[in-house]
């Protein structure tokens, strides 16, 4: 057994509410403007009062044949295309034409919350209205929760390994730990890593009614709240639905420099861990989620003060801001300055790990770390050092990506500049 | 990244399953022995709107037997399943959840569905115009994660979590995922396993494709008419083998390498020279350094559709050449059905079982040969063979393939 590669990411492609490059979403986060917008009311599903929903992160106008060309888009559905057409530009982004990918065997890992739910929603309630018979194949072909990983590695040729991790909104950053192992151990030697989720009616109406979305509850008057879906924020209640997706070209290191591929980045390290009290107990929680992070920090061999900054998952959720917030001042104290992306972009479920991701390397790219979009009051804890509403200058050649999911699964990743 | 010079070795130590013959590793395998038939006419819904009427579900399931720290009410069907399934493999392997280091144990398990059945009843609910209605209970049950999550919560294991729906070659892939984990030093101990529910939507699915037999499930048969689908759930105990030896458990198997690959080719079709299926295959055998040769039993995907078992037939001719008319290579979707996510758990089970008891399950329901399937299915009849190297092969909707090795654990 030789010794373990190193992992280095070559490429970028991604679809957001915020636009679709790492150039575009930085320059908005720096600037601080954000990608959310009122639900429309033609877009409210009968049965359910949709006065005071948080806005959402919609990918407007999203044409996937702008960026998968005009062949045949019909079988994939919206999950599917959102990550067919990230994949695509990650893959022009590392200059992994089809005679390479097919030499390299480039695989897949997508991390994915539903798949889609919509599809899924539909094709049942079309089979019980209408007959069995009458229900759509192509939509039942997109009912696995692996649809969108085989749709894009259809569409793009990967013929290696086409995996799906699902752990809620944890799961894109765990697929990405999950694919980097592979390529350190030598099981691949280029694999495109990262998630995505669409926004639909199924999900925004099953997370409202668990009660995640912010705003949407009764104050002690009998008014409706008012959304603040503001990460690490004392008065949070709650996220913002968004959708997106966004992959990596993550690729060993040796066969990279090989091929003359241009160096992005390298990740150091990664972490997946699970917290037994399904986020239930934040005390259990913290420890968890710190216990991640410092396995993500011992496996790249980093010092404490050898972090410059943290892509942080809070999303405004009332538990999982705080469990992360303590689990980042257990290890780092109230020294790591940290950016919430999700302030601006809202939580994009799959796609998030991604774009927390591609977050940190605009950071790294322009020298400035986003401020967390609305916050006022920062969760007890968390200094001005940690946590501020302004962009700030900063340097950043080593950050951490965290993911904190709403029933337990919990996620870090150690990711350095290229030299 | 911190140096893992000496990858260790992994071994099987328990057995779990909840199949449509049986439940727990004894009756479990004494039936597929048997020949059980587990398939029939549906119980759980009306099949009169269907093109079909036959299943394979578990009867009688009570997972009060087996949850005992979440709240049962919380947990859809498959987490029941699933938890049903690992409390039998972990108390197969003699191992007592709470005498471990939770941050030490892991979970990997594979799905196709989910639990389909809570997007049913939310279903039920948007078509009556009820969606407010729907209640937290959507988001706590239905997103698939959440069956691994269950399986960590019920047994509190802090470790790696994956949660990979695989469609229905989800359990090999949690099996592999798995072996890594404990090969490169990230956890000692892992359930791997597979599990979905009976289901309307996979119902209706593949009715509409005209894919269920009439009757019964036959694979490789010249008549061969078509898959059923079933529901189950399987997990195995993987450890280090130092750390099996220590406590003298039973081994039933080592995990000796595996291959994936996409066929990158049609959703629901696969190749149709069995090209993804056969670089599968290829890649487990190179990197656990074995030839075809050696391989003394395969456990098929063989759901007994005319075109998968045609395709597996070419797959494995191009694999094994001459050598595939002599090793055997069965079915036991003949007697399961398709239990989905759960299928190549429950077949990694088996592999580890023939590995350990030196028998192979039948392809039962088998009359005439079909010229595409020019090998030994081990026709309707268990037959005892040493078994040194088993095959595990699976395919899945999205192209995904995947193939494990498990064998004798030779010092």
């Amino acid at each position: 057994m030789n010794p373990p590669r190193n992992v280095v990411i070559t490429g970028l492609g991604l679809i957001s509410p915020l636009g679709d490059s790492v150039a575009k979403l930085g320059e908005a986060l720096c600037a601080g403007r954000i990608g959310l917008s009122p639900v429309a009311e033609n877009d409210r599903q009968p049965g359910v009062d949709g006065r005071g929903w948080p806005p959402v992160g919609a990918v407007v106008d999203f044409d996937a044949a702008r960026y998968l060309g005009d062949g045949n888009l019909r079988p994939l559905d919206r999950a599917g295309r959102l990550v067919a057409s990230a994949a695509g530009l990650a893959l022009d982004d590392a200059g992994m034409d089809l005679d390479l990918r097919r030499q390299l065997e480039v695989g897949l890992v997508l991390g994915t919350m539903f798949g889609s739910v919509h599809t899924i929603s539909a094709f049942d309630r079309r089979a019980v209205t209408a007959g069995p018979n009458y229900a759509k194949p192509m939509d039942f072909a997109n009912t696995v929760i692996n649809a969108p990983a085989g749709q894009t590695a259809i569409w793009h040729g990967l013929v290696g390994v086409n995996s799906t991790v699902s752990a809620g909104t944890a799961s894109g950053l765990l697929a990405i730990v999950y694919a980097a192992e592979l390529i350190r151990q030598g099981r691949s030697k280029a694999l495109l890593a990262g998630g995505g989720d669409e926004l639909c009616a199924e999900s925004r109406v099953g997370f409202q009614q668990a009660g995640l979305l912010a705003g949407g509850g009764v104050d002690e008057e009998g008014h409706a709240t008012a959304a603040r879906a503001v990460p690490f924020d004392q008065r949070r209640n709650g996220f913002a639905l968004a959708e997106g997706a966004a992959l990596l070209m993550l690729e060993e290191e040796e066969a990279a420099h090989r091929r003359g591929a241009r160096i992005l980045g390298r990740i150091r390290g990664g972490a997946n861990r699970f917290d037994p009290s399904g986020g239930t107990d934040p005390d259990r929680g913290r420890s968890v989620v710190a216990g991640a992070l410092r396995e993500a920090l011992a496996e790249a061999d980093w010092a404490l003060d050898a972090v410059d900054a943290c892509s942080a998952s809070a999303n405004g959720s009332v538990v999982g801001d705080r469990t992360e917030a303590r689990a980042l001042g257990e290890v780092f104290g109230d020294s790591l300055p940290t950016m919430a992306l999700k302030s601006m972009i809202g939580e994009a479920l799959g796609g998030s790990g991604g774009l927390q991701v591609a977050g940190l390397m605009a950071a790294m790219d322009c020298g400035v770390l986003p401020g967390i979009h609305g916050l006022e009051e920062a969760e007890a804890g968390l200094s001005a050092t940690v946590v501020s509403a302004r962009s700030r200058r900063l340097k950043v050649d080593r950050g951490l990506v965290t993911a904190v999911g709403i029933d337990g699964h919990v996620g870090a990743l150690a990711v350095e500049k290229a030299a | 990244m911190r140096a893992v010079q000496n990858p260790r070795r992994v071994v099987v130590t328990g057995i779990g399953a909840v199949t449509p013959v049986g439940v727990g590793r004894q009756e479990f395998w004494q039936g597929l022995l048997d020949g059980r038939c587990g398939t029939g006419p549906v119980c759980s819904f009306d099949t009169s709107p269907y093109a079909a009427d036959q299943g394979a579900e578990i009867q009688n399931f009570e997972g009060a037997r087996f949850v005992r720290r979440l709240d049962l009410e919380t947990l859809g069907r498959t987490s029941q399943l699933a938890i049903a399934a690992v409390r039998l493999a972990l108390e197969d392997a003699g191992v007592d959840p709470l005498g471990l280091d939770p941050d030490r144990c892991g979970v990997a398990m594979g799905t196709t569905s989910g639990e389909p059945r809570e997007m049913e009843r939310f279903d039920d609910r948007f078509m009556d115009d009820q969606l407010d209605r729907v209640g937290p209970r959507f988001m706590s049950r239905y997103p698939c994660h959440v069956i691994a999550g269950h399986v960590a919560r019920e047994f509190d294991f802090a470790g790696p979590n994956l949660m990979l729906p695989a469609a229905c070659a989800a359990g090999n892939y949690a099996v592999s995922g798995a072996f890594d984990l404990l090969r490169s030093g990230r956890a000692d101990l892992m359930v791997a396993g597979g599990a979905d529910c009976f289901s309307r939507i996979t119902y209706a699915g593949f009715a509409r494709l005209g894919a269920i037999a009439p009757e019964r499930c036959q694979p490789f048969d010249r008549n061969r008419k078509g898959m059923i689908p079933g529901e189950g759930a399987a997990a195995l105990i993987l450890e280090p083998l130092e750390r099996a030896l220590e406590r003298n458990a039973t081994v039933f198997a080592e995990v000796l390498g595996y291959g994936l690959s996409c066929d990158a080719h049609h959703m629901t079709a696969a190749h149709p020279r069995g090209d993804g299926a056969a670089r599968a295959m290829e890649r487990a055998l190179r990197e656990s350094g074995f030839t075809p040769e050696q391989v003394s039993y395969v456990s098929a995907h063989g759901t007994g559709t005319p075109t998968n078992d045609r395709l597996e037939g070419y797959a494995v001719a191009r694999v094994f050449g001459e050598a595939a008319r002599r090793i055997p290579m069965s079915s036991v979707k003949s007697m399961l059905g398709h239990t989905m996510g759960a299928a190549s758990a429950i077949e990694a089970a088996v592999c580890c079982l023939t590995v350990h008891d030196g028998h192979v399950p039948p392809t039962i329901h088998f009359e005439e040969a079909d010229p595409d399937c020019d090998f030994d299915c081990v026709p309707n009849q268990a037959r005892e063979v040493p078994v040194e190297l088993a095959m595990n092969n699976a395919y899945a909707f999205g192209g995904a393939n995947a193939s494990v090795l498990f064998g004798q654990c030779r010092p």
